[in-house]
């Protein structure tokens, strides 16, 4: 210690780091939750459309029939809606390209998105933004219907690398919050003038853009194409399966299953626990015909076509151990225990971003 | 901006600032103050005074080098925004786009003084008869009407729920009261197909239960996914056909802040059912018995509470009511009811829903409380705040009912038979009495029968005159089968009363009695015969007003049961 005028720059020092610290704790997430358990914040803002008056106009009264809500193999002749779904945690031009390019009528068209309480999440946020600006200020028929963003409620666990002794624990609370963040998706933006729900990854960068038509044409309440990954192996182009999480269900799962306690959760890819669960990622024929169609058990969520009255006759991706699956693998069994059969098309590729 | 900004970004800024001036001075006052360190006072001032530029000029770069970092990256400024609840301002120019950071829709203790929004949900089937009564509820009800967004779902209704809705909401919505008026009202039409009656015991049959269930969920499912919006709070289920609810209901479940909750149910009854019984056994905590019961049952059964057929041993919410408890006390539950749910929207973004399949061995609202509890939410019961279900009578009730209904008709028609008897007794009575009127009767009577009398004699004496007619033997049966002589045949049927002149005149016996030589009863004072009274009396009573032929016996029996009164008159002639 000394006189004040030594210790001064050391205390403006520690208030520049102070602002800094602040600055930082503004931008950065919040960073509690580890376990999908929901701490509720002492939420302290008004809600934004809290009108704390009574408006001077009376709402109307909205009046609809869904009974005549179809989705049918040739959507576009019923004029039906289609509700694309993504939750995005990085923004990737290729994929807003490949949703631009998407052939189905725009005026048909809602999308809706959801962010993670994240740094990615807000830059995608706002890139979103830049992207939508472009697209809603256009031509009347280039717009969207609609356009939902949401922005979660709750903090996704941390990343797998750091856990890696962990990993299958990191994996479960990840997907568990995955889950939670899709189940906000569809349950908020499911409208009643919605027919089919699209289930579309921020890492799908390439896919037909007859998508939507082409899934739509088997009729299927729940069908998904085969996701697979272009890569470049010493200087060509090369395929390789994606996702794993489309697959017919085998006796040792079945099993394995019976054997393990009730919050437990069976998965896909790990070594220490094979499955020899029949996975559609290596049903693919190249030579085949591309509408082939195989039943499933569990479905992946890079891309699925799903009938909006399976999401409403409750349908969600269960964000718990559901007959120890979770995410999109419990929501196929959930579909299945409501008497909707999942399908699978093998040789209809979409491709997935390669890091 | 119209808008408060947060708590949260406010208190930093403020606080921190005002502290650290604070310690700052504090800190040179007792500085300043020693006696030893006095030599130091001109430079000490001189590089504070430095020292509070040098400060401002940092703080100036460091809100620069902010301001920098908000211009350039829009990030940085999206997140700030975003944390202070101004995120939805950076899509507010692009038409069809909607933005809503659900983290300020969670849901809190006193939501109404924040504004949150209730989504209002009300399946309805078949409801007309209730809706009157539901609407009422909702006028009262004391949570900022704007605030709450309404939604019913119909079902294929047979009668006019769907004109009746239409015409109430359109009422409440043109109030001239403008507090009256709700947020958004949407109204679903949708028809499962169902074959299952709504009436109260097929719905509430055993069989019924499991697929009745499961298309309730279906319904409910439907109803809140076609309806919840990002900017809802909170979810409110209510049936229609509650009875009596406290019209703070809304913040009253509010204020426990829980993520589910649910009111005990009761019901009123009619007196003989004993007055008031738990209505919603749906609401109960999980038993070993149940779980046991549970591991046993298919995948697709479905356990419903209540039913004798499942005996779970679970500790029910109806049946912890004390009327006189803390309303305010909580218990935590496994399975709630649908009366009256109200949960925070993100149980429901959170995907739980009301399963329409068997889920754990449970469907709908029972489902919806075990997934829940799966998910890690707090379900709480408050056994000692009631509302109270309408009572409907059950097939079987109504069966009692009616049997109660026509015992009272019969018992009043009884009743009112027995008033006329009496009225008629009491007339004839006092008739009866009218003694000028006995008399002249017996006056006349007795003329009669002197006058029928002494023509009796003359005939006698002419007949000893001539040859006796063989009439003794003959014999007649009247038409109640008794033996009548015709010999004598001079009085009443009961016998010859008339002979006033002969041996035995006035002694009345049977015609039994009278072969034996018993005397049972005199002509003044007789009394009649059980068969005699029962099965002639009132004929003759009828008879009585023909006047002519057989006036004799008409008159004589008049009023037979009455021999007092004969007595009477015969006194009151002699």
């Amino acid at each position: 210690m000394g006189a004040p005028r030594r210790s001064s720059p050391m205390r403006l020092l520690f208030a520049l780091c102070g602002l800094l610290l602040f600055l930082w704790w503004m931008i950065q997430p919040s960073s509690s939750p580890r376990t999908l358990n929901i701490n509720l914040p002492d939420a302290s803002q008004p809600t934004p459309t809290a009108a704390l008056v009574p408006p001077k106009k009376a709402p109307k009264i909205v009046n609809i029939s869904m009974n005549n809500l179809t989705a049918t193999a040739n959507p576009l002749k019923n004029q039906e809606k289609l509700l694309i779904l993504t939750p995005i945690a990085r923004f990737y031009d290729q994929y807003w390209q490949n949703l631009l390019n998407l052939n189905y009528p725009r005026n048909l068209i809602e999308l809706g998105f959801i962010t993670p309480k994240t740094h990615g999440g807000n830059q995608a946020t706002v890139q979103l933004q830049e992207a939508l600006r472009k697209v809603q200020n256009g031509a009347k028929k280039n717009r969207f219907a609609k356009v939902t963003i949401l922005r979660q409620d709750f903090s996704m666990p941390v990343g797998q690398s750091e856990k890696e002794r962990h990993a299958m624990k990191a994996q479960k609370d990840r997907r568990a919050s995955m889950a939670r963040a899709r189940n906000s998706l569809v349950f908020t933006t499911l409208n009643p003038s919605i027919s089919w729900v699209l289930w579309l990854d921020s890492d799908i960068i390439e896919t037909p853009p007859t998508l939507f038509q082409d899934l739509a044409k088997h009729n299927k309440p729940l069908i998904v194409p085969n996701c697979f990954q272009k890569y470049k192996d010493a200087g060509t182009w090369k395929e390789r399966p994606y996702d794993f999480n489309s697959w017919q269900d085998s006796e040792t799962a079945l099993n394995l299953g019976k054997k393990m306690k009730d919050d437990e959760i069976l998965l896909e890819g790990y070594a220490e626990m094979p499955t020899y669960r029949a996975l559609m990622a290596y049903q693919r024929d190249e030579k085949g015909d591309k509408h082939v169609e195989m039943q499933l058990d569990g479905v992946g969520g890079t891309a699925l076509l799903v009938k909006a009255e399976i999401h409403r006759d409750g349908a969600m991706f269960p964000t718990f151990p559901f007959y120890h699956l979770i995410e999109t693998e419990g929501f196929a069994k959930m579909a299945k225990r409501l008497g909707y059969q999942p399908y699978g098309l093998p040789n209809y590729l979409v491709y997935h971003y390669n890091e | 901006m119209s808008l408060p900004t947060s708590r949260h970004g406010y208190s930093h800024s403020s606080n921190g600032s005002a502290n650290g001036h604070a310690s700052y001075y504090n800190r040179e006052d007792s500085w300043a103050i020693s006696p030893h360190e006095t030599r130091f006072h001109p430079k000490y001032r001189k590089s504070a005074h430095a020292r509070r530029r040098l400060i401002i000029k940092l703080v100036l770069i460091g809100v620069a080098i902010f301001g920098f970092a908000l211009i350039v990256s829009p990030s940085i400024r999206f997140a700030i925004f975003s944390a202070v609840g101004l995120g939805y301002t950076f899509y507010k120019d692009i038409p069809g786009v909607e933005y809503h950071d659900l983290s300020l829709y969670q849901g809190t203790a006193n939501g109404w003084t924040r504004g949150e929004r209730i989504l209002f949900l009300s399946p309805l089937r078949d409801a007309e008869a209730h809706l009157p009564m539901f609407f009422s509820h909702l006028r009262n009800l004391t949570y900022p009407h704007h605030l709450i967004d309404l939604a019913f779902l119909v079902g294929e209704s047979k009668d006019n729920t769907m004109k009746l809705l239409h015409e109430l909401l359109n009422k409440q919505q043109s109030d001239p009261d403008h507090d009256q008026w709700f947020g958004e009202i949407t109204v679903i039409e949708k028809d499962f197909g169902s074959t299952i009656g709504q009436d109260f015991s097929n719905r509430h049959g055993f069989a019924a239960q499991g697929p009745r269930r499961k298309l309730m969920a279906r319904a409910r499912n439907w109803l809140l996914n076609a309806t919840l919006k990002p900017h809802h709070s909170w979810v409110y289920w209510r049936d229609a056909d509650v009875e009596t609810a406290p019209t703070t209901i809304l913040e009253d479940l509010m204020r426990h802040n829980k993520h589910v909750i649910v009111p005990n149910v009761w019901r009123p009854l009619p007196d003989w059912l004993g007055n008031e019984q738990p209505y919603d056994l749906n609401s109960w905590q999980e038993s070993e018995t149940g779980l046991e019961l549970a591991a046993k049952l298919g995948e697709d059964d479905v356990i419903v509470e209540g039913y004798a057929e499942y005996a779970t041993w679970r500790p029910h919410l109806a049946y912890l009511r004390d009327p006189r408890g803390d309303p305010d006390v909580e218990m935590e539950l496994d399975g709630v009811g649908g009366v009256s749910i109200l949960a925070k929207a993100l149980v429901f973004r959170a995907g739980a829903h009301f399963p329409a399949f068997s889920f754990e061995k449970h469907a709908e609202t029972e489902g919806f409380g075990k997934m829940c509890r799966r998910m890690q939410f707090t379900v709480i019961g408050l056994p000692h705040y009631t509302i109270w279900h309408l009572y409907e009578p059950s097939l079987e009730d109504l069966k009692h009912m009616k049997e109660m209904e026509e015992q009272r008709i019969a018992h009043e028609k009884e009743e009112l038979a027995k008033a006329k008897e009496k009225a008629k007794e009491k007339a004839r009575l006092e008739e009866g009495y009218d003694i000028k009127k006995d008399k002249d009767t017996w006056d006349k009577d007795q003329k009669e029968i002197i006058d029928a009398a002494l023509k009796e004699k003359q005939k006698e004496k002419s007949d000893k005159m001539g040859a006796m007619p063989a009439k003794s033997n003959e014999e007649e049966h009247d038409p109640t089968g008794r033996k009548i002589r015709k010999e004598n045949l001079k009085g009443g049927r009961e016998g010859p009363i008339a002979h006033v002149d002969e041996a035995g005149v006035g002694v009345i016996t049977t015609e039994e009695d009278e072969k034996k030589g018993h005397i049972i009863g005199h002509e003044n004072g007789r009394v009649q015969d059980s068969k005699a009274k029962s099965g002639k009396t009132k004929e003759r009573d009828m008879k009585a007003s023909e006047p002519k032929g057989k006036g004799v016996k008409a008159k004589e029996n008049k009023n037979p049961v009455q021999p007092g009164k004969n007595k009477e008159a015969v006194f009151a002639k002699n």
